[in-house]
């Protein structure tokens, strides 16, 4: 387990603890702030090119845009894969492109990510592969199977923890992503395109399922090029186009007083 | 890092890549008995060594047709020497049974006489005598009337001295490649199962795990391999040692008087230990090497 202590000396990511009970200075800001990033692959091509969002705690945001938007990489700034070439990433309010190699794995603690190809360990047995993400932080082994049982709970997969991963439909292996993103109830939940390997009625139900995750208190980052699947959210959408965030609107609601989709709307009024 | 979950992790590691395992301690526990085949001979020959260093002995060969009266005075005169611990006279008869007796040659070899064995004296020689004093000694006693050769065995012991320090040459180019072998071996298998392994890394990673976490499986069996290699050939060569030790011990009476000893424990603590050393070390440079975190 992460402790208080650590937090002061030079590892300034560990004072998140599993739960999100993050203190008073911290709970004030947002959850995350890109201001003015940066980032380049190529010299003159770069993916992101002066990128301004905040997200709030507890919300739930698309990040929306054609492929080669730069929606992973964005969600790559945030867990540390890539670094920033300009600009500030504040995750509560730290600065993430300022910390040392040392103190990435703090940092990925308080964070869950679900990715398109699951990355799942197909070998391991469904509880091996949620417990791995308790085990690194050194719960007790009682500790984690109560947990792991109650995450598996959540996301649909009771009694299911010997099964091989291998064995399992793509839809389940993604439930055990999941289950292992939250298992340690990270303050934020990161998802690149999530739902991209499933058949559109599975991708509404893991959908469904971060909604319902979200619904406890998570705030989620949920990038998607699928447009049928947020078309009837009611979440904020943050749209992406060649390393800009050029739109932001809710869904639904917003949807409604916009003209195309006043008109699909009429149209579905109408039928 | 919690100790349970380091050492159940690196089980299932060996659970995983049982067979990659299997073959990589095999091969080194084979290293590792050679290594140990060669301390145990050489520690043999040390040991014969020192007991000729120490307990040397002289032939005193006599002229022929010397009579009885004038062996037992000349006997008597080495044996007066302060150098000499005792005398055996040996007379043409004895020396050709003993030579018999030794070599079980057959009819052709038995219908020799008695006169192509020359008679002798033995003398042995008082404890911590150099090899020196000895060759001087013998100077000494062939310049008596009587004495057609002496034989001070000097080249033998040169002999036996050169042997010996070929065999410390020799069993620590041995030892040298042994450590290059586990090394080359452990690292080897340390970067398969690294392959192997890349997703579950990939996904520790993800969940923000430490390079001592990640690593620290590796390092257990890196360790584990090598302590299993030369705790195995340690076995086998005890095994393979007091199975055969009454064989040993006759044959090396006849040459050397001396028997046959096994390794001591300080030794074989060694050799287990460096095992376990060289896998640690060889798993965590192949880690640094391989494992791109
Ligand atoms: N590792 C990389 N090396 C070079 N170019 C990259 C790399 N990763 C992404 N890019 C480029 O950056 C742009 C954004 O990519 P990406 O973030 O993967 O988009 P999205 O996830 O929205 O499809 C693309 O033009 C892509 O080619
Ligand atoms: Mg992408």
């Amino acid at each position: 387990m992460v402790s208080n202590r650590e937090s002061r000396g030079g590892r300034p990511f560990a004072f998140f603890r599993a739960g999100a009970r993050v203190g008073a200075e911290g709970a004030e800001r947002p959850i995350l702030a890109f201001e003015d990033v940066y980032k380049f692959f190529g010299k003159d091509q770069p993916a992101l090119r002066g990128l301004n969002l905040t997200i709030e705690r507890g919300e739930f945001v698309f990040l929306t845009g054609p492929s080669g938007a730069g929606k992973s990489t964005l969600l790559k700034l945030v867990y540390r894969e890539l670094t920033v070439d300009s600009g500030r990433i504040l995750f509560c309010g730290r600065d993430i492109a300022r910390l040392t190699d040392r103190s990435i794995p703090f940092l990925r603690r308080n964070l869950g990510i679900v990715f398109q190809d699951f990355k799942v360990v197909p070998h391991w047995t469904v509880f091996e592969n949620v417990a791995i993400a308790l085990e690194i932080l050194e719960l007790p082994a009682r500790l984690v199977r109560s947990r792991v049982g109650e995450a598996l709970e959540r996301v649909g997969l009771s009694g299911r923890g010997d099964e091989r991963v291998g064995t399992l439909s793509g839809g389940e292996q993604q439930r055990v992503a999941v289950a292992r993103a939250i298992v340690s109830e990270p303050a934020l939940l990161l998802a690149d395109e999530p739902t991209g390997n499933l058949d559109p009625t599975l991708a509404v139900d893991v959908l469904t399922l971060f909604e319902e995750i979200h619904q406890t208190g998570t705030t989620v980052l949920f990038a998607t090029h699928d447009h049928g699947l947020i078309e009837r959210r009611d979440h904020r959408i943050l749209s992406l186009e060649q390393g800009r965030v050029y739109d932001v609107r809710r869904g639904l609601a917003s949807w409604s007083s916009s003209g195309v989709h006043a008109v699909r709307e009429a149209r579905r009024a109408a039928g | 890092m919690s100790i349970d979950s380091l050492i159940s992790r690196a089980m299932r590691g060996f659970r995983e890549e049982l067979r990659l395992y299997v073959v990589a301690v095999t091969s080194l526990a084979v290293a590792f008995l050679c290594l140990g085949a060669a301390l145990l001979a050489l520690q043999n020959l040390g040991a014969v060594a020192e007991r000729w260093g120490k307990s040397g002995h002289i032939t005193v060969y006599l002229r022929d047709g010397l009579e009885p009266a004038e062996i037992t005075r000349l006997a008597a005169v080495l044996e007066g020497l302060r150098e000499v611990d005792h005398v055996r006279v040996v007379s043409s008869e004895e020396a050709r049974a003993e030579f018999l007796a030794r070599t079980e040659l057959g009819e052709e070899v038995a219908e020799l006489g008695a006169e192509v064995f020359p008679a002798s004296i033995e003398v042995g020689i008082v404890s911590g005598v150099t090899v020196e004093a000895i060759e001087k000694l013998a100077a000494r006693i062939g310049a008596l009337e009587g004495v057609s050769d002496v034989e001070s065995y000097r080249g033998w012991f040169e002999q036996l001295a050169s042997l010996l320090s070929a065999g410390k040459v020799g069993a620590t180019v041995i030892a040298v490649l042994v450590g290059f072998c586990v090394f080359a071996v452990v690292g080897n298998t340390v970067r398969l199962s690294i392959a192997r392994r890349r997703r579950e890394i990939e996904v520790m990673k993800l969940c923000g795990a430490t390079h001592g976490f990640v690593r620290g499986p590796f390092i257990v069996e890196g360790i584990v391999q090598g302590l299993l290699a030369s705790a195995l050939a340690v076995a086998a060569l005890a095994a393979a040692f007091f199975a055969l030790r009454a064989e040993l011990n006759s044959a090396f009476s006849i040459f050397v008087g001396t028997e046959a000893v096994f390794l001591g424990p300080g030794l074989l603590a060694l050799l287990v230990f460096s095992g376990a050393f060289i896998g640690a070390t060889s798993s965590t440079l192949s880690l640094r090497r391989y494992l791109e975190i």
